[in-house]
């Protein structure tokens, strides 16, 4: 019933990292200001001096030609998706024999990706630019937007994982202390959710070749649009987007 | 190899690997491999384990050895690409994408394949194909890769996973031929290297006559092989009949090979195996065919059966013939089958009747070994290696009285005179008389010098069985007769072995019988009892509920009678009223 102490060593924390070699903090930007819209996704070094920043908040503004109004607003959210990211900072995790799905399904201008893959999250040497770089060069995919962006989104699945990990390590922790037990049974519940059954897909039994009419499934899916077909995505996922925030103001109210 | 390149397969093309990578095979992992990819050697993990490593190499090589070959055909070249990969393995990404570019980095895939140009040819699409070739007829020129023949390191398997090496497959049978071909075609995937390779091996595998240089041996008909000086020299069998032998060379110096026998082309390995199975699992040909593995059912049956046998009698036929007493051969030859049967059949009531006789076993203890002594030829000498384990499996006087059932069966096969095996054949269940007859049978042989051959040499062959005595003659002992009564006497003792073991097992089993039921017996006795118990009990049980009901009864009527002592009840009352109305 505990699947992690059959190999011995994933009771050992580890603190917190994003699971790859490079310890890159996906950041995202979505920022509106007077109807003029601004939309990035990249990653930054949390060890980079802070100041830099602003720097980069003046510079992309400059070369985007976007009003200064956004300068402030980019360094704001950046700087508080850094805090929020330092702020696992030291925390334990859980990581271990744990290897997770990793979905991808993103559009990027006019290249739209659907992609389906398992990643280790022990594996502190994986390295989602170089995966990203390789795709993008298997698959034909000429857009320079695209790896970079299949990066972040990896990225951002794997940062979600890693905090739950740290949620999970400290709820085992304060089981702990009062009730032994029932920790480990949470622990392994939690974590056994997300991961995929190790024993059942590496065991001895089991082939690590996939089945024949398996192949298709986690093929991956490139598709090409026109600027029609990206037209009419912009503005479903527009209508989305404001009946979700139409929703939360009405929440909020 | 060379003739695997013949017209009718054109499509095969070598794997070429580089000869830095000569390390590689399929059925080891390298040191190289160890210490480039140690996150699956190290045992951190239940997802990076050997096993997994090697599934993961050799399917990724397979995948790119199976990829069609390109359509364009200027571009000589296959790729294969990661993305392609990681969606039939199930594994981290990462470590995926490891295992790839090391074996890319190693030449194992996309050795011929240029990455720079690649990238090219990628971006410009249709519309830079001529310039394309153009680059790449000079990276052509540019990279000339010498390679001396393949490499080593590849050895060819029969399927990645096996770790059997490829044995000569038989040639010359159809049936194969029609299943490879299927192979091909269809999608058999660690196969599709190996029958790239045999493919055409197994097709067109015929043999040159070297009289008029066409291909017999093919279409059923046999040939004929020289025994002389070179074995490769051999004629088909028009040539054979039209006497045209070629230089030096005569009818006796030719063998006949039929086609069929060529079918199964057995290792010195092979062999060695078939008998060894053959003697552990006797007659369970289902076993012995496991074990063995490359070879069917029937090929394995029918080796057996002419293998040292069929050998011998062939060598022994061709020195009777030089010597002009063929006939009396041939008829030896043609019944030596049923003889071993015979042997078979007579044994078993032989070995019955001879655990009597104790003291006679005793003398004829060691004539087994003493037959592999007296074996000239070196091709006999395996079979009576065989025997002689045979003998030393089963118990002494079983291998005695095989041995002299076999000697006497012989005997009548060979049509010896009465009066000579007469008393030899009565006193065949007593190995004592036969000891006693032995020496004056010898003096009869040797008076008797008109009697045919053979009959002096079965005795000589009794003779040396039964008593130590260094017979005079020994050395013009045919072989035939000695291996033949060796053989019987090894297949007869090693029946009655098996008879013995089987009557053992019957016995445990009658046994386990008699246990089995007496248990149940016991069982049924035992719930017999429990349930006169439980109607005991059921009984007394109801003897209380009895009583009960009568005190019950008795109170009642004791309340009753108070009641009307007391006066009227009410339920009286009310049980008079409805009365009158009722009558009414």
């Amino acid at each position: 019933m505990r699947p992690h102490t059959a190999w011995g060593f994933s009771k050992i924390p580890v603190k917190f990292k994003i699971p790859t070699s490079d310890n890159l903090v996906p950041i995202r930007l979505d920022i509106e200001i007077d109807g003029q819209k601004f939309k990035d996704a990249f990653t930054w070094n949390p060890s980079d001096p802070d100041s830099e920043i602003v720097m980069f908040a003046k510079r992309t503004v400059k070369d985007l030609k976007l009003p200064p109004a956004f300068v402030t607003q980019i360094a704001q959210s950046i700087q508080s998706q850094l805090t929020e990211f330092r702020s696992y900072d030291g925390q334990d995790m859980y990581t271990g024999e744990r290897v997770v799905p990793i979905k991808l399904d993103l559009r990027v201008n006019h290249t739209l990706i659907k992609d389906h893959f398992l990643w280790d999250l022990n594996n502190f040497e994986s390295d989602p630019e170089e995966f990203a770089r390789s795709f993008c060069k298997d698959m034909g995919i000429e857009d320079p937007e695209v790896a970079p962006a299949v990066a972040v989104a990896i990225r951002e699945q794997l940062y979600e994982i890693a905090v739950q990990s740290v949620a999970s390590a400290r709820e085992s922790r304060m089981n702990k202390k009062y009730h032994r037990k029932v920790s480990e049974h949470v622990t392994s519940s939690k974590s056994g959710g997300l991961a995929v059954d190790l024993n059942k897909l590496f065991g001895n039994k089991a082939s690590v070749v996939r089945k024949r009419k398996d192949w298709d499934v986690y093929e991956p899916i490139v598709d090409f649009l026109s600027n029609e077909e990206v037209d009419a995505l912009e503005a479903k996922e527009e209508k989305k987007a404001r009946s979700n925030s139409s929703k939360l103001s009405l929440l909020s109210a | 190899m060379e003739i695997s390149q013949s017209a009718e397969a054109p499509e095969l093309d070598l794997y070429t690997i580089p000869s830095y990578s000569n390390w590689f095979q399929w059925n080891t992992i390298h040191e190289i491999e160890r210490l480039s990819l140690r996150e699956f050697f190290d045992g951190t993990s239940v997802t990076r384990t050997p096993r997994i490593y090697k599934e993961y190499r050799d399917f990724i090589i397979t995948k790119y050895r199976e990829l069609p070959p390109p359509i364009d055909p200027y571009s000589k070249k296959r790729v294969l690409n990661f993305t392609d990969v990681r969606k039939s393995l199930v594994g981290d990404v990462s470590v995926l994408q490891k295992v790839f570019t090391f074996l890319e980095k190693w030449g194992l895939i996309n050795f011929e394949y240029d990455s720079e140009n690649e990238g090219e040819s990628g971006n410009g699409g249709e519309k830079t194909a001529p310039l394309k070739e153009e680059v790449e007829e000079e990276v052509g020129k540019e990279r000339v890769r010498v390679e001396e023949g393949a490499p080593y390191g590849v050895r060819v398997v029969a399927a990645p996973n096996s770790l059997k090496p490829v044995i000569p497959m038989p040639p010359l049978v159809e049936g194969m031929g029609q299943k490879t071909g299927g192979l091909r075609s269809g999608s058999f995937a660690g196969l599709g290297s190996y029958t790239d390779v045999y493919g055409g091996l197994l097709e067109g595998k015929g043999v040159e006559c070297g009289s008029c240089k066409e291909m017999c041996g093919s279409g059923g008909s046999g040939f004929y092989e020289c025994t002389k000086e070179d074995r490769s020299y051999i004629i088909c069998e028009k040539c054979f009949k039209e006497e045209k032998y070629g230089e030096n060379k005569g009818a006796d110096d030719f063998k006949l090979v039929d086609s069929s026998s060529l079918e199964a082309v057995w290792s010195e390995a092979e062999i060695s195996l078939l008998l060894e199975s053959v003697l552990k699992h006797g007659d369970d040909w289902e076993t012995v065919v496991e074990s063995i593995k490359t070879k069917s059912k029937r090929e394995c049956i029918s080796k057996l059966l002419q293998l040292p046998f069929g050998d011998l009698m062939i060598g022994s036929v061709r020195r009777r013939e030089s010597n002009g007493d063929a006939t009396l051969v041939q008829q030896g030859d043609d019944t030596a089958p049923t003889g071993t049967q015979e042997c078979l059949k007579t044994e078993d009531k032989d070995h019955k009747l001879n655990e009597n006789q104790q003291n006679g076993d005793a003398e004829t203890e060691d004539p087994p070994k003493k037959k592999q002594r007296s074996t000239p030829s070196p091709g006999a000498s395996s079979l009576l290696k065989q025997v002689s384990h045979i003998c030393g499996v089963v118990g002494p006087h079983i291998t005695a009285s095989a041995g002299e059932a076999a000697i006497s069966a012989l005997c009548f096969e060979n049509q010896c005179p009465r009066e000579l095996f007469d008393d030899d054949d009565d006193d065949n269940d007593d190995a004592e008389a036969v000891k006693e007859s032995e020496p004056s049978s010898l003096n009869n042989t040797e008076q008797q010098s008109a009697q045919p051959a053979d009959n002096s040499d079965s005795v000589k062959i009794l003779s040396e069985t039964e008593s130590k005595s260094a017979s005079p003659h020994k050395n013009v002992i045919p072989q035939t007769l000695r291996t033949r009564a060796a053989t019987a006497t090894a297949l007869g003792a090693a029946a009655a072995h098996a008879k013995i073991l089987a009557d053992q097992e019957e016995r445990e089993m009658e046994q386990l019988i008699a246990t089995i039921i007496e248990s149940q017996l016991k069982k049924m006795h035992e719930k017999g009892k429990y349930l006169a118990e439980l109607k005991q009990m059921m009984d007394s049980q109801h003897k209380q509920m009895e009583e009960v009901e009568e005190s019950l009864i008795l109170e009642r009527i004791d309340l009753l009678q108070r009641l009307f002592n007391a006066g009227l009840s009410r339920s009286k009352d009310l049980l008079a009223e409805p009365q009158p109305a009722g009558t009414t």
